[in-house]
């Protein structure tokens, strides 16, 4: 890997993107249970490829701590592989697997240095002193703190903190980085700069990155991939984009911000569309789901809209999916108005940037919604949680 | 930067105020004018015996005939009472020494573990604290008389160690708590075996609580004589149980003098520990004097 090349050196090559660095990590069929056979982690399968980042995101209780506890090697896997470039490393303690870990709290050495906390895996790795306090020279340059460097961490505001856990992580060239809900505790201001700050030294340095956080904010501005976990299970994984438009099952769209569920019956593909009938006997088209198996019976269908996706629509417009309502709520919320609508029996949350509807949509008017045929997700069913539909 | 390398693992939010503000007598004058008696009253049987120690007399007696140091002179050429003495503080080294290791390793090996039974186990380790020192003693005895092999001194050692391992634990288990299990873990991710996580996470965070309890556990095992008393033979005597003997039909003011050194050895303790503990709390300020010079 390329972490220490001269070209990669400071701050004047901000941006310029390295090579991927890390290998590939790929974690195959893990179970885990504390206690008899109550299982925390089920079946977990997922592939960390050099470069990528990697969100494991979940409500809490969902296993995703547990998982990565698992690839650092502080929790055994009852079953199932880890693997590091083919090697499976599952029964490895910590300290002999190469994973560099950021700790929610960052868990500095307090009677250290800066500059000793990052010399300290080279000291464990028995690299020469001046191997060492080169190498985390050039690692706390390239985090921005080398006049920082006597200082002790309790010195430090909770960014720079932040900023030498990583250095610390990632000076001995890990396989790849770990990152247990680093910004947990911090208020959101902070917690927001210290994400950029985050996804900006992953780009400069190209490590992949296995990140675990219940913030689904969090995860879609980082990520690569979203790892969406459920009651120990991964329920779907893909691209933010992905996981945001297309969710596979009601968790999914219930979890990752706000959604509508309506009832139809799917009617069968057309094309590369399925069409539904709403229950008004309305009929539309939507996207199939993708992967999973289809509900068992045909008439309990359910589709998943976003708010923003569902559009007032004028006269003369026709989009595939037309439905009538009534408004029966506005809420100005700055940058966006937010309208619940009754239609099809149920009330639909509609969100909009436009101006003008704020000013003239009122309570009572009677209205047409529209949306996209591939806006709207058809919902494979949950695999455990039968009945419940989401959140 | 050089006064940092000290600084000790400890709650950053350790009460620190208090140390500049200048003495005042606390509270109500009338409490103080009740409590006075019940501190009087604390005090003045240990204090009694320096005056005693100072007598010209030969038999030990109050009021005493002042004024003499010939009790300590005595104290000093007494071949039994030095040898005593040095019994004494070989037992209680050797005690604090096997208290320090197995307190701390109780303490690091408990620390952040959850498991059924835990509360047993430590209740375990404490019990010595509450059993009646008779009780220690003749258990001990009856288990050395199988063991003829031990040196004498090393039975009591031995013996006294057991019951100053609680004081250790207990003082390394306060300064585990407020170390972040979190370091342990980052230790180990960073390529850290256990000797490294030991020496450059637990050492600096258990340290203090060493001194702490190796202090208190000195001191309980060097005046200690009930299973002193037991195990005792005549190369083996402790300070504490010559004392006591000889009290029976000696009388002599050497028990007073050695008394008022051992008084003056625990108040010298006393204000070592204190003083480190007050120079920890000074140092702890210094970071934000530090942040604030230009």
């Amino acid at each position: 890997m390329n972490l220490m090349s001269p070209s990669l050196n400071g701050s004047a090559s901000a941006g310029a993107e390295s090579r991927p660095a890390g290998r590939l990590l790929e974690v195959r069929g893990v179970w885990k249970a504390y206690t008899g056979d109550q299982y925390v982690v089920r079946d977990v399968t997922f592939t960390l490829r050099p470069g990528e980042f990697l969100t494991l995101l979940g409500p809490s209780g969902s296993g995703k701590t547990t998982t990565l506890m698992m690839v650092a090697g502080f929790e055994m896997p009852d079953r199932g592989e880890i693997r590091v470039d083919g090697k499976d490393v599952a029964w490895q303690p910590p300290e002999r697997r190469n994973f560099g870990i950021v700790f929610q709290g960052y868990a500095l050495f307090p009677q250290m240095s800066v500059l000793e906390n990052v010399a300290f895996p080279l000291r464990m790795r028995r690299l020469p002193p001046s191997a060492r306090r080169r190498k985390s020279l050039e690692m706390l340059e390239k985090v921005g703190l080398a006049e920082f460097r006597d200082r002790r961490p309790r010195e430090l505001s909770g960014g720079q903190q932040q900023r030498v856990a990583l250095a610390r992580a990632l000076v001995f060239e890990p396989d790849a980085l770990l990152l247990d809900e680093p910004l947990g505790a911090l208020d959101r201001k902070l917690r927001e700069a210290l994400q950029l700050e985050i996804k900006e030294i992953q780009r400069r340095i190209g490590i992949s990155i296995l990140y675990v956080t219940h913030d689904q904010d969090e995860a879609m501005m980082m990520s690569d991939n979203i790892a969406v976990m459920n009651e120990g299970r991964i329920v779907q994984i893909g691209s933010p984009r992905d996981v945001y438009l297309h969710p596979r099952i009601p968790f999914v769209a219930g979890f990752l911000g706000e959604t509508n569920l309506l009832r139809c019956t799917d009617c069968g593909s057309d094309g590369s569309y399925a069409r539904v009938r709403f229950q008004n006997g309305v009929m539309g088209r939507a996207q199939a789901p993708r992967e999973g198996r289809r509900r068992r019976s045909p008439h309990d269908a359910l589709v998943s809209i976003r708010p923003e996706r569902i559009r007032f629509l004028t006269t003369g417009e026709t989009p595939e999916n037309v439905i009538d309502g009534v408004v029966i709520d506005c809420t100005f919320l700055g940058h966006h108005a937010r309208y619940v609508v009754r239609a099809l029996g149920q009330k639909l949350v509609v969100s909009s940037t436009d101006p003008h509807l704020a000013q003239h949509l009122r309570i009572g008017d009677a209205v047409r919604l529209g949306w996209a045929c591939d806006e709207a997700q058809i919902l494979a069913e949950d695999e455990d949680d039968g009945g419940e539909r989401g959140r | 930067m050089a006064r940092f390398k000290r600084r000790r693992y400890s709650r950053p939010s350790a009460p620190v105020s208090s140390a500049r503000r200048p003495f005042r007598l606390p509270g109500n004058p009338l409490l103080l004018l009740a409590c006075l008696p019940v501190l009087i009253y604390l005090l003045l049987p240990t204090l009694i015996i320096v005056p005693m120690a100072l007598t010209k007399g030969q038999l030990i007696q109050f009021p005493p005939i002042w004024i003499s140091v010939h009790s300590f002179a005595d104290y000093f050429d007494d071949r039994q009472w030095i040898d005593s003495t040095i019994i004494s503080l070989k037992v209680a080294a050797l005690a604090v020494c096997i208290a320090c290791v197995a307190g701390s390793a109780a303490a690091i090996g408990l620390h952040g573990k959850q498991f059924p039974g835990k509360a047993v186990v430590i209740g375990i380790i404490l019990t010595p604290m509450v059993i009646p020192f008779v009780v220690l003693g003749l258990g001990d005895y009856l288990f050395f008389v199988h063991m003829p092999f031990i040196g004498r001194w090393v039975e009591i050692g031995l013996a006294h160690s057991v019951l100053v391992t609680p004081y250790v634990f207990i003082t390394v288990q306060a300064a585990l708590s407020g170390l972040n299990p979190l370091l342990v873990r980052s230790a180990r991710s960073l390529g850290a075996g256990n000797a490294s996580v030991l020496y450059h996470v637990y050492w600096p965070a258990i340290r203090p609580g060493i001194v702490a309890g190796a202090i208190f556990a000195f001191a309980v095992s060097f005046d200690e004589v009930v299973i002193a008393l037991f195990l005792q033979s005549p190369n083996a005597t402790t300070l504490p149980v010559r004392m006591f003997t000889s009290i029976e039909y000696e009388l002599t003011p050497k028990i007073a003098a050695a008394a008022s050194l051992l008084l003056c050895f625990a108040t010298l303790a006393l204000l070592a520990q204190a003083f480190l503990t007050h120079r920890k709390l000074s140092q702890r300020r210094l970071p934000k004097a530090v942040q604030s010079l230009p």
